[in-house]
């Protein structure tokens, strides 16, 4: 009778087994390193989610294109310094109007499958980005290209302005002159990929990418792991100096800081809980190397100068007087730096002429009273739903409380977040940051706060007419000292206009196994993992994938 | 003997804890011993352990947890008392109606009923807040919106054999309309499982409450809920773990007051049917 | 056999009001779908163009026609965010939800089977009454609250358990426990109740006369008996269970069908969210039914109509 009750209980335990043996990885073969090389090894890195995509055409966020820059290649990129250099291109000329341009490929190029990298995969790359079925969130960056409206429409079989008259040999015909054209050439979205097999997969090229990058694709099993491999195709012999990387997915901050502390992962983020003693610690009693860069991202909240009381330029003012923005930072522990100008420090046309707006509950209530608003009045932040705008939203609250002002905060989910703000007159005050696409003062000042620009991103509905003479002044400008004043003129405007509340740039820290070397964070891309080798240590465990 | 004690004893404890409770939603404010969203630690980002001044420390943002804590059972108890009278009314009605009207009418709503016993109530609940976006007031009607199909359900077995009863077909035969026979006869006849259910209903609703602030699409801040504090504590849990531990147990405080006295009415209701 | 047929009609009407209300639900979200496709920085012309492709500019009801088209043609669309195939994103994370579900729901019943057998002999006693307020208050805490201690504990400081990740067998355990253990005291309640009634029944008596020994009186005679309305119950409280998992996942950071439903209701991932509800509700309705033939054969006596 004992036995027919155990019997009862095992049943459901081996069907347990059975369904727990569906878990587990099965482990990955490294080719052997040889002792003393800087060459071979594999990165192991953690991350809570899965990749978004590997089509360069349609990833448009930093995780997608962390390893998307290591498929694919553009003809242009970013050096460490964020200056424009060839990649795929050999050189390319410019036409002396500013509308023609013309790019000599690298000879000899070859994809990973084998096959040939020509220019006219480098036109049906750009082509299939513009082509509406591909529903690329890139595509509006190649539509000054001639013909692309007519194709986008369906209307023409090719884009008119593309041209391939050789192998190695680009030319591209824009409508009108665009200094930026280099630097959307050398966004993701225009990687050069095997077009007409990418055409072929469709949606699902993300999952059998093939590019000229220094690694290709070995498993993407979502919700598990993401494995990239030497591409032994690669153009350049002397790179990547990595076999591999292992991202294992689905392993939030907190559980990737255990797991590079007990040294399963070579990467990490530093939880906040911990990040003030590790601050803290001497750098040899840390747990391995801490690196930091401030990101080109500017963290804001965003009056709607359309709707009162933010018409009014004081009472905006007076907000950004009413927060303490030194309190912000030590919120973040100090991963950020105030910001006192919109364009962060480090982007060309960064001015440090501008103050800003320090901390003065006093001023800010003398600028209410002067508007009218001594009394005080009730306004409302909407918001994304993270742990840190919360937070920090819950700070300024308590500030603006201080001197009279009543904010309650909305939370929203990022989708429904990003439609509210876009209508003219609902959403008061709202919390985004921005993040630069390429290093240029345009990218912030034109795109945010332009007049006109309400269908796109000007959620601030800042509309100034003697800013925008300023942007149109300097928009056309290519000589960068020229450029960068003329911006940086608008920019001091912007600030005493104030359209937004101007709060911090962030810092990113990453700690690194300190057998990691060639790790560098880029102000501009993700991190690269080409030039990174490891420490020539044949003990470490090289036939199993990441995890347990 | 000593087993009725015990009985009844369950209820009073609970009544105890129940009224405990009461007293702190109404008093905490004034009881608090410094404001629930002002920052009073010394430092940001690094929570405090208890001890004086804090009795049960600060967290991230520098604010007193007794504070929060006390400030919380307010929004808590409203919560949870409201959203289930919004969940008693709508499964009252739905279960009267089908259990009196049968035929059709039972059938319709029974299998409503099914559709919505078929859902994930908590995602549910997840899309209505994204429609109807985070108050208070949103609170109670999704928590009621999705968790009135078992009050339907236990209402109408109840309704289905008083229908039958001799006191219900007398009126019915006396020329009493629907709406008075349901209000007099009925309903009054329902009532003590109802009571039993709105006590189980009310620390259902407590719990949900803190599972919709813990996934952060609760009742928004400032207000101070446990289920946010809890949810804010878990980035600091190998750190600070008491930072989850009170508003936990505060929840748990709460939940099983209204369990107890649940279990207490159902155990003295049940030698008398 | 009539019967069946006609559980099985309901089941599929349920399904489709399932599809409805969703439908109607996040096509009432303050929120433009195309704005998932086409990211934060997309200007008009793109949205417009996203949402031509999608037919996300035709009304309501052509859009549920067509989805209920495909849906009948097997086809579950594409997710909007990253355009995997809906039916694939589900196969991947069935097994690790089921895992979990199935875990919590056998941890559940061992509870039960155990608590309910182990209180029996002492009902109305002072080791029952503090079962009884014991098991309340394990009902009363928050589950995630629930799996953040288990975390703290037997994770951190005791490091019995990994901390997370759905590697191993060894990463159930927690979870699953968390899962289980409230409905499990809540089924051992049931069935301490249950034992009581059954207990004093004819046939109890008569078995007890014979000089049946008291464990095998309980665990055999008895609980066939008892055990039978916990059947029910089972079934039911599937849902809730459900209810749980996306708790639990979120505390545990367990990569299942939970998880993945709460991302696409905040990201307005139509096609996924339909794909999970319809999922769920298809495995609520599966599990009722079955609960129910069970039922049919295990005990003869019921011929529901």
């Amino acid at each position: 009778m004992k036995g027919r009750l155990d019997r009862r209980a095992v049943t459901p335990l081996l069907g347990l087994v059975v369904l727990a043996s569906c878990f587990g990885d099965p482990p990955l073969a490294w080719p052997p390193r040889a002792p003393g090389s800087q060459r071979g090894g594999v990165l192991f890195l953690a991350a809570p989610d899965d990749v978004p995509t590997l089509d360069p055409a349609l990833g448009y966020d930093s995780r997608s294109w962390m390893y998307e820059q290591h498929l694919f290649e553009t003809l242009v990129t970013y050096d460490d310094e964020s200056r424009l250099v060839p990649q795929l291109a050999a050189g390319w000329s410019i036409s002396d109007d500013g509308r023609s341009y013309r790019f000599t490929l690298q000879a000899g190029v070859t994809f990973s499958d084998g096959t040939r990298l020509t220019a006219a995969d480098a036109v049906g790359s750009l082509e299939r980005v513009l082509d509406p079925k591909t529903r690329s969130q890139g595509a509006e960056y190649y539509r000054g290209i001639r013909g692309a409206a007519d194709y986008a429409a369906g209307r023409s079989e090719h884009v008119t302005g593309l041209a391939a008259p050789d192998a190695t040999t680009l030319t591209v015909a824009l409508d009108e002159a665009d200094p930026l054209f280099l630097h959307k050439m050398a966004l993701l979205f225009a990687a050069v990929v095997p077009a007409d097999y990418a055409r072929r997969l469709g949606d699902d090229f993300t999952d059998h990418p093939i590019g000229s990058g220094p690694f290709v694709l070995r498993e993407w099993r979502r919700g598990e792991r993401l494995v990239l491999a030497r591409n032994p195709r690669y153009r350049r012999n002397d790179r990547p100096f990595l076999d591999g990387i292992v991202e294992q997915s689905g392993v939030d901050s907190e559980l990737a800081w255990l797991q590079f502390l007990s040294g399963e992962i070579d990467v990490a983020g530093i939880p906040s809980a911990d990040f003030p003693s590790i601050r803290r610690a001497a750098a040899a009693e840390r747990p391995g190397r801490l690196i930091s860069g401030v990101a080109l991202v500017t963290n804001y909240l965003g009056f709607n100068c359309a709707m009162p009381p933010f018409d009014d330029r004081r009472v905006r003012q007076a907000l950004n007087y009413a927060v303490d923005k030194d309190d912000v930072i030590a919120l973040l522990s100090g991963r950020g730096v105030v910001a006192t100008s919109f364009v962060p420090p480090g982007m060309p046309g960064y001015t440090s002429a501008t103050r800003g707006y320090p901390y003065d509950p006093e001023r800010a209530r003398a600028l209410l009273r002067e508007a009218g608003l001594g009394a005080g009045f009730a306004t409302e932040l909407w918001t994304q739903s993270s742990d840190l705008d919360l937070k920090i939203g819950q700070k300024v609250q308590h500030d603006l409380a201080a001197v009279g002002v009543t904010m309650t905060m909305k939370q929203l989910a990022w989708s429904s977040f990003l439609e509210a703000i876009r209508q003219p007159r609902r959403v008061p005050l709202f919390d985004l940051a921005w993040s630069a696409d390429f290093p240029d003062p345009s990218n912030f000042l034109d795109v945010l706060f332009q007049s006109g620009r309400s269908d796109a991103n000007n959620h601030t509905f800042y509309a100034n007419p003697t800013f925008d003479r300023l942007l149109a002044r300097a928009r056309p400008l290519t000589d960068p000292a020229a450029r960068n004043r003329a911006y940086a003129k608008a920019e001091r405007l912007l600030v005493d206009d104030a359209p937004v509340l101007l709060l911090y740039h962030p810092i990113t820290y990453v700690m690194l196994q300190r057998r990691v070397h060639g790790y560098a964070l880029h102000p501009l891309l993700p991190a690269r993992f080409t030039d990174v080798w490891l420490d020539p240590e044949p003990a470490r465990d090289q036939g199993t994938g990441a995890g347990s | 003997m000593s087993e009725r004690r015990t009985r009844s004893g369950l209820l009073r404890i609970g009544l105890v804890m129940g009224a405990l409770l009461v007293v702190a939603a109404f008093a905490g404010p004034m009881l608090a011993p410094y404001d629930p969203t002002a920052p009073v630690a010394a430092r940001l980002a690094e929570p405090s352990p208890p001890g004086p001044p804090f009795w049960l420390g600060t967290d991230d943002l520098g604010r007193d947890v007794l504070s929060r804590l006390l400030w919380g059972a307010r929004v808590s108890l409203l919560v949870g008392l409201v959203a289930m009278a919004v969940t008693m009314v709508i499964g009252t009605v739905i279960g009267l109606a089908a259990g009196y009207c049968g035929g059709a009418v039972d059938a319709v709503l029974m299998r409503g009923t099914d559709v919505m016993l078929a859902f994930p109530g908590l995602l549910l609940a997840v899309a209505l807040v994204a429609v109807l976006r985070p108050s208070v007031w949103t609170i109670f009607v999704v928590i009621g919106l999705v968790s009135w199909t078992g009050v339907a359900r236990v209402v109408r077995g109840e309704t289905l054999s008083l229908r039958e009863r001799d006191f219900v077909l007398a009126a019915r035969a006396m020329g009493a309309n629907h709406a008075r026979i349901v209000v007099s006869h009925v309903l009054p006849n329902v009532a003590p499982t109802l009571v039993v259910i709105a006590a189980l209903s009310t620390s259902g609703t407590i719990l949900l409450d803190a599972g919709l602030s813990f996934l952060g699409i609760g009742v928004p801040p400032p207000t101070p809920t446990w289920g946010r504090m809890i949810q804010e504590a878990s980035a600091y849990y190998r750190v600070a773990p008491w930072l989850m531990a009170f508003p936990g147990l505060a929840v748990l405080y709460a939940v099983l007051a209204f369990n107890l006295i649940a279990y207490g009415l159902a155990e003295r209701g049940r030698p008398g049917r | 056999m009539r019967y069946l047929v006609g559980r099985i009609v309901w089941a599929l009407v349920i399904l489709l009001g399932t599809t409805w209300i969703t439908f109607a639900i996040v096509f009432v979200v303050p929120g433009d779908p195309a704005r998932v496709v086409a990211g934060p920085r997309a200007d008009a012309a793109t949205l417009a163009g996203i949402r031509r492709e999608l037919g996300l500019d035709r009304s309501l009801s052509t859009q549920y026609g067509r989805y209920l088209w495909r849906l009948a043609h097997g086809d579950l669309g594409r997710s909007y965010a990253n355009r995997q195939p809906v039916a694939r994103t589900l196969a991947h994370r069935l097994p690790a939800t089921a895992a979990l579900a199935g875990a919590g729901l056998a941890i559940a019943i061992a509870i039960g089977l155990a608590g309910g057998l182990a209180t029996a002999p002492f009902a109305g006693r002072l080791v029952d009454r503090a079962a009884l307020v014991g098991s309340l208050a394990i009902l009363s805490a928050p589950v995630f609250w629930l799996g953040m201690l288990a975390l703290y504990w037997l994770g951190f400081r005791w490091r019995l358990v990994p901390l997370g990740g759905a590697a191993s067998l060894r990463h159930l355990l927690l979870p699953a426990l968390v899962l289980g253990i409230g409905t499990g005291v809540y089924y051992a309640r049931l069935l301490h109740t249950n034992l009581q009634e059954v207990l004093t029944a004819d046939y109890i008596r008569a078995a007890r006369a014979r000089g049946v020994g008291p464990v095998r009186l309980l665990a055999v005679h008895a609980l066939r008996n008892a055990a039978l309305p916990l059947l029910t119950i089972i079934g039911l409280d599937f849902a809730a269970l459900l209810n749980g998992v996306v708790l639990t996942e979120t505390v545990f950071h367990w990569p299942g069908l939970g998880r993945l439903a709460f991302d696409a209701v905040l990201a307005l991932d139509v096609p996924v969210i339909m794909g999970t509800v319809l999922l769920s509700a298809e495995l609520v309705v599966a599990t009722n039914l079955a609960v129910d033939l069970v039922y049919r054969i295990v005990d003869p006596r019921i011929r529901l109509g």
